[in-house]
């Protein structure tokens, strides 16, 4: 803020600096409501809770926990991301800053900063999810390495193919039903590929090059792209 | 109207020359193989409709005509019914060849995601109140749907190790009788033929629909 104005600094700024003011802004808003986080952090706990309960560490037999549980993990961390990443678009239509945010940010720059804070979000996710499954069903991993990484890529890619879709469903009605029928089919390659690594690194068949990460890295890049060509479409409506 | 008249004398001719003139082929049981005829050009349409959809979805983003859009759903329309109908026939006949009516193969995965994707599109389209809004979100939310596709690739387990059967019904290869081959060939046309003819039936009447609606009035004079 140099000389102490706002028009000074939106002048000449870059699509980097206006997408890190948008997350910046999200993160104080979030860290205000705490409405996104506790949505997804309440579905997600309880959703474990659920299957650590009924099914209980002991119940799957050796040779099926790699894959079983790499299932459970995946369907409970794309079901809580679904539940709650559309708050970053639906709040600003509720609380009526659609117009406000298109006139002081061009469209791409929108599209990073909401990406980012939902990749934020999805960390905490996974950061709180993660080890607790970890503990609470005794998951066995051989390969610590590939399992992070899978973890990390798979998590990246749920924000890469939501947030778009998040931007559409802000706009329409029925919002909360229609946020996980649209993101689904364009997740379930993601979902399958994640499972399928998640496994490899509990059996420990660390592979050469790990396949599974390098299409969860490939399916995100092109998830961005796409978006970022077609987010001014939807966005300028 | 002549037109219309054909193909109906067309279809009957294949549907009884399917039944009458070619012969089952051999290592299937009892008549199954003549499903050929029928399940074959259904999921081809399918798959056309498909393609065209997204075309005119990306025509429809960068011109902004109402036609593109008229022709984009009504594509999708007829591609989500000739898919049910593939998804139907070869269902019946995987219980009377593999023993059960779903076994994910590589196809019917595939197939189930494309239904996922096109009943999602239409749960976006009946969402959007704003008629233009709803086009320009349909055709980028169809372009998205068409990206992930190819993904799927890598994901189905060896997309090519499928329980269907190759050499004796695929006519790229040699194998197939010439009888077949001239049954089969005549009701892909027939199929395509239905296609095109109720593709423009769907795209008149969401004209007509369409001339009711101010909004869309507009759209339609240039």
């Amino acid at each position: 803020m140099k000389n102490g104005s706002w028009i000074t600094q939106t002048g000449s700024s870059t699509y980097l600096s206006e997408a890190t003011a948008i997350w910046l802004r999200d993160l104080r808003g979030e860290f205000r409501t705490r409405y996104a986080v506790n949505a997804i952090l309440m579905f997600a706990v309880t959703t474990l809770v659920a299957v650590s309960f009924s099914i209980g560490s002991f119940r799957i037999g050796e040779a099926e926990q790699p894959f079983l549980y790499a299932v459970l993990l995946w369907i409970i961390l794309v079901f809580s991301a679904l539940s709650g990443l559309s708050r970053s678009f639906v709040k600003e239509e509720e609380a009526g800053t659609m117009d406000v945010l298109k006139l002081s940010a061009r469209p791409q720059a929108v599209f990073l900063g909401k990406l980012w804070f939902n990749l934020t979000l999805l960390g905490a996710l996974e950061l709180i999810v993660v080890p607790s499954f970890i503990l609470l069903m005794n998951y066995e991993i051989k390969h610590p390495g590939l399992f992070t990484a899978m973890v990390i890529t798979g998590g990246f890619g749920l924000g890469a193919g939501t947030t778009i879709v998040a931007a559409m469903i802000a706009q329409a009605s029925a919002r909360g039903a229609l946020f996980s029928v649209l993101s689904f089919p364009l997740l379930l390659p993601l979902m399958i590929t994640a499972i399928k690594g998640c496994e490899k690194a509990a059996v420990g068949m660390n592979g050469t090059g790990w396949p599974e990460v390098r299409i969860a890295v490939a399916y995100s890049t092109v998830m961005i792209i796409m978006s970022l060509f077609l987010f001014p479409l939807i966005w300028d409506e | 109207m002549i037109v219309k008249v054909l193909l109906t004398v067309w279809m009957g001719v294949v549907i009884a020359a399917a039944f009458l003139y070619a012969e089952s082929a051999a290592g299937f049981p009892g008549e199954t193989s003549r499903i050929l005829f029928f399940h074959v050009p259904q999921a081809w349409v399918a798959t056309l409709s498909f393609l065209l959809s997204m075309i005119a979805s990306c025509i429809f983003l960068a011109r902004r005509r109402v036609k593109a859009d008229h022709l984009a759903l009504a594509a999708a329309e007829m591609g989500l019914l000739f898919c049910i109908l593939a998804t139907a026939s070869g269902s019946i006949f995987a219980r009377a060849t593999w023993g059960s009516f779903w076994n994910w193969d590589p196809r019917e995965t595939s197939i189930v995601i494309l239904l996922m994707i096109y009943g999602a599109y239409f749960a976006l389209r009946s969402a959007v109140p704003d008629a233009e809004k709803r086009r320009v979100f349909a055709g980028v939310f169809s372009i998205l749907a068409f990206v992930t596709v190819p993904f799927l690739v890598f994901v189905v387990p060896r997309i090519t190790a499928s329980l269907h059967p190759e050499n004796t019904m695929n006519p790229a290869k040699p194998g197939m009788d010439p009888k077949t081959l001239k049954v089969f060939l005549g009701s892909l046309i027939a199929y395509t033929g239905l296609f095109v003819w109720m593709l423009r039936l769907k795209i008149r009447l969401l004209r007509l629909e369409g001339s009711r609606d101010p909004e869309i009035v507009e759209g339609e004079m240039e």
